[in-house]
């Protein structure tokens, strides 16, 4: 809880950018986003070279234009199901405070998703257990429908991730 | 195969969408595609990075940095070097048409043009080649 | 465009609205400066722009009319914008009608009105009499010192606004700026909107030069009537620097200038407006002139970041891997009958080789630095410690021409500081102490280095006490790293090897200068990281040898490929004796160890499929290999499955995230872009042979 108390906060201090920028992806069947200014670049799926002995998330290390990328699995980091790679599958280069580029495991990339502070619900205790860590709140975008969703108008929302938790651990 | 990753580099949004709807709508030739929409010169140096696209098509008349600027950054960059680059044009713009040209641009189009027109020019770029967004290191 | 038709359709009027709308409010702003007697080119260019940008969209959605009157329109802007013709009250009057007409065939557009629109072909003809006078254009843009790599994008309106900037007799000035692409477009309405009481700004240039992915560097083109230094009070910021650029073939004016009005003009950064006669004096040329000459008479000497080394290494590994295809390429040719182009093909694969090789040692040799650079500075450290704790001390150097990676040097600076205050202060006895012994009163101090082989060692001996074994057991056993019962099994290497566990180096009545908490398991940490291995000997009453075995350079080594299981990895070939058939049979149990011996002595295993915990059971290939590796006086053999030659590789180390995984130097490429890790044979050496301070760690990984 300490964890989400700072998470707030951060989202709370951003308010001064009426508009925040979030990549939407899917990671088994649920929508997520992290903050774009975070995501350098986004592939598709690389040969991945496992890395023995390595923690049970990191899939795999790739080489981006001669640049060496730790892969970690987002589904595995937050015990989500892991369904086959697919030619959706994608990898989101992310930048991490230590200015490491790591890679992240995502089952599809949506789309550019704009959420005003009003859309943006923090998250509280809504979500127990692990997840909670992880996630600093919820997208409810307004004008954005998933139109490749199972449920058509149905709830529209956006798990929205804090990269720092997820890549520094 | 993959989707193509498309860039599309034009500061009317009709004619993005226009171009847009084209190319998705043009798949039995140019094949399944992913267009990315840049607003602006600028938009679109904000997009390479999370390139690498298979075709950038960009209009030259852009306010800050033009058609061409963008050109000679495309060309000049590691990374997308060897992205094609398809310009859109006005007919009687020969001067600048022939500087993108001279400045590494692959082809034109010039206003108006059909999606027919689009596509095969689409096409002829994407060309057979590898695919896409594989590391060309 | 089946389905998406409607909606683009209505995107196109909603658009077309909006531009016809900014038109209009072009033209009335352009009303007001004609009023009042100014000219905001960009006003026309904005004109331009809308028109333009309405012809392209009617010729993609088939709205006839608006095409054909954005056309006739476009050639009237044009015309104005380009300076083949002036503005007037009667030009801007059609243009206000155009307006009007414009909102006409928006309205039948939209609602599907049965109107021949006649207005359309009646203003049309009344454009058709500005016929634009082809005005001469000259170019006076070659008196300007300007890059043609910025010339050369520029769209013929930019050009043409150049131009008049300079007939105009307006000075020219490149800006560098660099914004993070996130907050562009602040940044830049920012910048525009300060430029704007100074001049134009012509063109923006994305140079492709990154500092960071995040970041982006333009060049501005900027038109001014203002000097330098009012433009760098006005602009100038950390990230936006400013140049005049030079005009061409005048001749600088600077010498005969009256001297009083030199300081002002050197004053470039100042903040202050400057006086008239500054304004005057900081003339581009001359501002351009004067770095230019003074930069002629640089040293000999370039200092480089040694990370663009690094990346010129990184081009060179890539190249040796094109160098592979060579050979494949080679050998088809040959299987399909091709002979002389194979032997064509191969003298050039020959030549491109020795110049690659050339290519790789010159870099190398440009990263690499004499061990002096660090060894004077210990000598310092030496003198001052010895004077501060009274003990006398004579270093003694040599090797200090050896060299080794620069970036080796820096790394190793701390790690010897250290042992060499290690020694001074625990090491070599006080005055009496050593007359007690009958040793001279002046305690030496020997510093070592030389190249042995793929390697450069460095001794750091003294002529001290020597280690206390008694003493170091009992530290061991009290801070829990040994059982007392295993300590008479223990040889006098491992007792010694106690020094480098946590805890056991520091003393208890913490010395001045090696202090408490920072003992040798840091210095040891610090040598593997660079690859390295260290070693200690030491005679009681006699003295103490450390011993720190290094690479020469962390960059492209030769490899050994093997394979594991269905994994390829890479062993870096300075640390490999041989590699050997296995016999399962040959294996031993010693200590629990694995053991064969080969010649005569005895190599402990590692099988690195239960290391990595590689599925068991036999390999698909009956014949296995040991490659032994040796790091100073330890060796271990690694059981692999496959051994697949000999590669150059380029090492990259891993990202922090993976700084925990034990076992791995970095990663490599190979030639079809698969990563590659590379094994790191200190690291396994380390983890197998000494395992006191690992066996915990390997369990909790295991676990």
């Amino acid at each position: 809880m300490a964890d989400l108390a700072t998470n707030q906060s951060r989202v709370l201090r951003n308010a001064d950018e009426a508009v925040r920028e979030f990549l939407a992806f899917k990671l088994s069947g649920e929508y997520y986003a992290v903050a774009l200014t975070r995501i350098r670049e986004i592939l598709s799926l690389p040969s991945l070279t496992p890395v023995p002995r390595a923690p049970a998330d990191v899939i795999g290390v790739c080489s981006v234009r001669g640049l060496l990328v730790t892969v970690v699995d987002l589904r595995r980091r937050l015990h989500l199901e892991e369904p086959a790679p697919t030619r959706q599958t994608r990898i989101l280069l992310a930048a991490t405070e230590d200015d490491e580029t790591i890679g992240l495991y995502v089952d599809e990339v949506r789309q550019v998703v704009r959420l005003a502070e009003s859309e943006i619900e923090v998250a509280q205790s809504a979500l127990g257990g692990e997840l909670s860590d992880y996630v600093v709140g919820i997208g409810r975008p307004r004008d954005i429908r998933f139109t490749s969703g199972s449920s058509p108008g149905g709830d529209n929302i956006l798990i929205l991730l804090d990269l720092s938790t997820i890549v520094n651990r | 195969m993959t989707a193509r990753r498309i860039l599309v580099v034009e500061d009317s949004v009709s004619m993005r969408s226009f171009v847009r709807n084209a190319l998705e709508a043009g798949t039995a030739e140019v094949g399944e595609v992913e267009v990315t929409e840049a607003s602006s010169g600028f938009d679109a140096l904000r997009l390479l990075p999370r390139g690498p696209y298979d075709l950038v098509i960009t209009d030259i008349n852009m306010p800050d940095v033009n058609g061409l600027e963008l050109v000679q950054f495309i060309r000049k960059s590691e990374r997308h070097k060897a992205t094609p680059v398809l310009l859109i044009s006005t007919q009687n713009s020969d001067r600048d048409r022939e500087r993108g040209l001279a400045l590494g641009a692959n082809d034109y189009l010039a206003k108006p043009f059909t999606p027919e027109n689009l596509c095969s020019a689409a096409s002829r770029q994407l060309g057979g080649g590898a695919s896409p967004a594989e590391p060309n290191g | 465009m089946a389905e998406g038709g409607d909606k683009a359709r209505e995107e196109f009027l909603s658009e077309a609205q909006e531009i016809i709308e900014s038109l209009s409010r072009s033209l009335l702003a352009l009303d007001a400066s004609l009023k009042a007697g100014t000219s905001d080119p960009s006003l026309i260019n904005e004109a331009f722009r809308a028109v333009h940008t309405l012809k392209g969209l009617a010729g993609l959605f088939g709205a006839a009319k608006m095409g054909t009157l954005s056309h006739r329109l476009e050639d009237v802007l044009d015309g104005l914008r380009l300076g083949r013709m002036d503005l007037t009250p009667e030009t801007l009057d059609i243009l206000f009608n155009a307006v009007d007409v414009y909102g006409r065939i928006l309205q039948v557009e939209r609602d599907s009105l049965d109107d021949p629109l006649m207005i359309v072909d009646d203003l049309v003809g009344r454009l058709e009499n500005f016929g634009a006078e082809d005005k001469e254009e000259m170019s006076p843009v070659v008196e300007y010192d300007l890059d043609p790599g910025m010339l050369a994008v520029l769209t013929e309106y930019e050009e043409h606004r150049l131009r008049t900037n300079i007939e105009q007799g307006l000075g020219l000035y490149r800006l560098r700026v660099q914004f993070e692409l996130a907050t562009i477009d602040k940044a830049l309405d920012d910048i525009k909107e300060r430029a704007k009481t100074h001049g134009e700004i012509i063109t923006y240039l994305p140079t492709g030069e990154t500092t960071s992915a995040d970041t982006i560097e333009l060049d501005l083109l900027m038109a001014s009537r203002d000097d330098l230094a009012t433009l760098i009070g006005s602009l100038g910021a950390d990230n936006v620097v400013i140049e005049a650029i030079p005009r061409r073939g005048r001749p600088s004016r600077a010498p005969s200038q009256p001297l009083t009005t030199a300081p002002e003009a050197r004053q470039i950064s100042s903040m202050d407006a400057p006086s008239p006669s500054a304004l005057d004096l900081a003339d581009s040329s001359d501002v351009a002139a004067e770095p230019a000459g003074s930069l002629r008479s640089v040293a000999q000497t370039v200092r480089v970041d040694i990370n663009k080394l690094d990346h010129l290494m990184n081009i060179v590994g890539e190249l040796a891997i094109v160098r592979g295809s060579f050979s494949r390429l080679t050998e088809r040719l040959r299987g399909e009958g091709q002979r002389q182009l194979a032997a064509e093909l191969q003298r050039l694969h020959r030549n491109f080789d020795r110049r690659l090789a050339e290519m790789q040692d010159g870099i190398l040799e440009v990263r690499m630095v004499p061990l002096g650079q660090v060894f004077d500075r210990l000598a310092r450290v030496v003198r001052q410690i010895s004077r501060e704790v009274s003990k006398e001390i004579r270093l003694v150097i040599t090797g200090a021409e050896t060299e080794i990676d620069k970036l080796i040097v820096e790394e190793l600076s701390d790690p010897l500081m250290h042992m060499i205050r290690n020694a001074i202060d625990h090491g070599i006895e006080g005055a009496e102490g050593r007359q007690a012994v009958g040793k001279p009163e002046a305690g030496t101090i020997a510093l070592n280095a030389f190249q042995k082989g793929n390697h450069v060692m460095i001794e750091i001996e003294d002529d001290g006490a020597g280690i206390d074994d008694e003493a170091l057991i009992a530290k061991a056993v009290s801070q829990g790293l040994v059982e007392a019962g295993e300590v008479p099994d223990l040889s006098r290497d491992e007792i010694l090897a106690f020094v480098f566990l946590p805890g056991v180096s520091t003393r208890d009545e913490a010395g001045d200068y090696s202090g408490r908490g920072v003992g040798m398991d840091v210095v040891k940490t610090n040598i593997s990281k660079l690859g390295g291995v260290i070693d200690v000997q030491s005679e009681t009453g006699i003295g103490t040898k450390m011993t720190i075995t290094l690479p020469i350079t962390l960059a492209i080594v030769s490899a050994l490929i093997i394979r594991v299981s269905r994994q390829l990895f890479a062993i870096p070939l300075n640390s490999v004796t041989e590699a050997i058939a296995f016999d399962e049979s040959s294996v031993k149990i010693v200590d629990g160890r694995e053991v064969m011996t080969i010649r005569g002595t005895t190599l402990p295993l590692c099988r690195l499929r239960k290391l990595f915990q590689f599925p068991q059971g036999q390999p698909d290939d009956k014949r296995r290999f040991v490659v032994v590796t040796s790091l100073g006086s330890r060796r271990l053999g690694l059981v692999v499955d496959h051994l697949l030659g000999q590669q150059d590789i380029v090492i990259k180390s891993l990202g922090k995230s993976l700084a925990s995984v034990r076992g791995f130097a970095g990663a490599t490429e190979l030639g079809d872009q698969r990563v590659c890790l590379v094994l790191d044979p200190a690291a396994l050496i380390e983890e197998v042979l000494v395992g006191v301070d690992t066996r915990e760690d390997f369990a909790r990984s295991n676990g």
